[in-house]
């Protein structure tokens, strides 16, 4: 369903993604892990258009994302969530999951204002139709995102960090939406440090290093058997908690 | 010095202050109005991309920021007559300062935009909103809130402004003044009355971004 | 179309030929603005220290007078200065008057800026400072000042940029500073595009690299 084929990608002289070939398939949920710097989070913010490329192809169901023509109606199939939620602070949580089906899927407001409802319970929101961003914790304002992701009905979501910029107590409420996402059939790719997620959904682990795919194997290879010794290397650091 | 004040004379002549008075507010409010015009469209083009756009509004706001009111204004008024235009001083004023305060009201709405954080812009993209609507549903509504305190500062800048337009004959609150000073030969009560007259509308200004500054803090759970 | 351009050429020429009053104009701006900047300066830096300062008293009555010569025109205040402070006995011209009021107002918006920078730095460094022994003359020199003067100088150089553009004003009681060279220029050629045109070069000389500085400077935060 996403297929990257020689990706090339420079920030000035950084040379950020270097010559990224992965594929992934329909249903398929795919993690990104990788030290800071590697290029994990360019890399998802390529397939929806935020980070432009230079060289190579990225095909998203089967339309080619340098083609800047279709890029909006790719964006509508395209779920995307935020490490810093993004949530609009000047409209209620009902107002933020329905704003693009309105406008953008230009669904009539009462379907809309029903179809956001049923999704905000879905992710146990169900009490906060009407509060603002400013009065949730970070946990529900990111299950809040979600939802808004999840409201147009999106073919593929993307999640760069999702919980990175949470308390600790706050990650497993939406690790637990997530979880129940991928156990849906839900085509996903997300970039993240949490291992547990990986370990328990992911169809395929990939680990990136300074711009390049290092290794890409399933959960329980990656974690007990990595072939690489890069990968031996950021997993001893980042599994001794 | 004297400096006992001949509040009759004043008395006598509050009528003329009245009249100078109200054209003030007049034309600071017009002025306001056409700064406004001027600033978004100006703003609004230094914000496109190519080049063409945005090179005239940027040269704008450096000419104006650069040069003095004054001689923007002689600048039309001796000016425009060439093209054929003649108008009332007061409209040459008008014009002159919607363009000098266009200039900075530029600045005001492109620094109100510019300070929403850039999450906003991309999570609207990512949801497939046109530029259009990304401006109109989520930019704009939120940029608005930082404006208002610089603009009406814009504002007090524009009452003070708006007392050029005595040095070409119009009948405003500076030129009521003179009148007071020169043909009554009482100075101190024609500037004197002028000054209170200018510093009634600055404190009532302030007191609209004071109340505009409690309003903004009481809203800010939202 | 031809007989347009030789025309615009020969008042293109005539305006030339004005070039020492137009010099001279700017040469008067220059010397009444830096007066203006200078005098204002100082005296609005001191202003703007005892503005920010814990006495209440002095605060608020520095605060009033500021807020009086920010709040009215400064052709009025000009006015003020040319028409009345004559009457207390004091011998004063145009370029004296010019200078006066200049220099007030500059001190009074001054006296805002230094404050506001005073106040923006935090307490706790001045409570840090305070408890390792630092006198109040020297906290000020060496911690307040250099903090506060990072903050304050890209709105100081804006502020000069405004004297500049506030001393047309002063053509109003007969100084002959650039826009009033303009004045004198356009009644013998009454091409005020043209003129003013060339008035306005003469500013934007003098303004431009101070706002393109003072711009600079606040990008360093």
């Amino acid at each position: 369903m996403i297929k990257f084929s020689g990706l090339d990608k420079w920030f000035g002289d950084h040379h950020v993604l270097q010559k990224i070939d992965l594929d992934v398939a329909k249903g398929e949920v795919v993690v990104v892990c990788g030290p800071s710097g590697s290029g994990k989070s360019t890399l998802i913010r390529c397939v929806n258009g935020l980070e432009k490329y230079q060289g190579g192809s990225l095909v998203v169901d089967g339309i080619s994302v340098g083609d800047s023509a279709n890029l909006r109606r790719l964006r509508m199939e395209l779920g995307f969530v935020f490490q810093q939620f993004n949530l609009y602070p000047h409209k209620t949580a009902l107002e933020n999951v329905t704003l693009a089906l309105i406008y953008v899927r230009k669904l009539p407001r009462q379907e809309a204002i029903a179809r956001g409802k049923e999704l905000l319970r879905k992710v146990g929101l169900g009490d906060k139709f009407d509060s603002y961003p400013a009065q949730l914790s970070g946990g529900q304002q990111q299950r809040v995102a979600i939802a808004r992701s999840l409201c147009m009905q999106p073919k593929i979501m993307l999640f760069d960090e999702p919980t990175s910029a949470l308390d600790p107590e706050m990650i497993n409420e939406v690790l637990d939406v997530m979880v129940g996402l991928a156990k849906d059939g839900m085509t996903m790719i997300v970039v993240t440090h949490e291992m547990g997620f990986a370990r328990k959904v992911a169809d395929r682990v990939v680990f990136m290093d300074k711009g390049s795919i290092v290794e890409v194997s399933e959960p329980e290879t990656f974690f007990t058997a990595p072939k690489n010794e890069r990968t031996q290397e950021f997993l001893s650091k980042i599994l001794r908690h | 010095m004297n400096l006992s004040l001949n509040f009759r004379v004043i008395g006598e002549t509050l009528p003329d202050f009245l009249t100078g008075l109200t054209a003030t507010v007049t034309i600071s409010l017009a002025a306001f109005v056409g700064a406004l015009v001027v600033g978004v469209i100006a703003c609004a083009m230094s914000l496109q991309t190519p080049r063409y756009l945005r090179a005239p509004a940027v040269v704008y706001v450096d000419i104006i920021r650069a040069t003095p009111l004054l001689a923007q204004l002689y600048f039309l008024y001796f000016g425009l007559p060439s093209f054929g235009l003649m108008m009332p001083e007061i409209m040459v004023g008008i014009i002159a300062f919607s363009l000098n305060s266009g200039a900075y009201v530029s600045e005001i709405v492109r620094s109100g935009i510019l300070s929403i954080p850039r999450g906003q812009l991309e999570a609207s993209a990512a949801s497939g909103m046109s530029y259009l609507q990304q401006m109109r549903l989520i930019i704009l509504p939120q940029a608005l809130r930082p404006m208002v305190s610089p603009l009406i500062g814009q504002a007090i800048v524009l009452v003070k402004d708006s007392s050029l337009l005595s040095l070409i004959s119009v009948l405003e609150l500076t030129r009521a003044g003179q009148t007071l000073a020169i043909n009554r030969f009482m100075p101190v009560e024609g500037l004197a009355t002028t000054a209170v007259c200018y510093l009634i509308i600055y404190y009532g200004l302030k007191l609209m971004a004071y109340a505009w500054g409690r309003f903004n803090q009481v809203g800010a759970t939202r | 179309m031809n007989e347009t351009l030789i025309f615009l050429l020969d008042q293109i020429k005539s305006v030339i030929q004005f070039h020492p009053v137009i010099l001279k104009g700017l040469g008067m701006t220059i010397v009444v603005s830096l007066i203006g900047i200078v005098v204002g300066g100082i005296v609005g830096f001191a202003l703007g220290v005892g503005r920010a300062s814990s006495y209440k008293a002095l605060s608020f009555l520095i605060g009033a007078y500021t807020d009086i010569f920010r709040g009215t025109p400064v052709l009025v205040q000009l006015f003020v200065v040319y028409f009345i402070l004559p009457q207390a006995g004091v011998e004063l011209d145009s370029f004296t008057a010019g200078a006066i009021a200049l220099s007030n107002i500059s001190a009074c918006f001054v006296s805002e800026i230094v404050a506001s920078g005073i106040r923006a730095i935090p307490v706790g460094q001045l409570e840090a400072a305070a408890a390792s022994g630092l006198s109040r003359f020297q906290r000020l020199r060496l911690i307040m000042l250099p903090q506060a003067t990072r903050m304050i100088v890209p709105s100081l150089v804006g502020q000069f940029v405004l004297l500049v553009k506030d001393s047309s004003v002063v053509s109003a009681i007969g100084l002959l500073e650039l826009t009033r060279s303009g004045w004198i220029v356009v009644q013998s050629i009454p091409n005020g595009l043209l003129v003013f045109s060339v008035i306005g070069v003469g500013y934007f000389v003098i303004c431009y690299p101070m706002l393109y500085w003072s711009r600079k400077l606040e990008k360093k935060h």
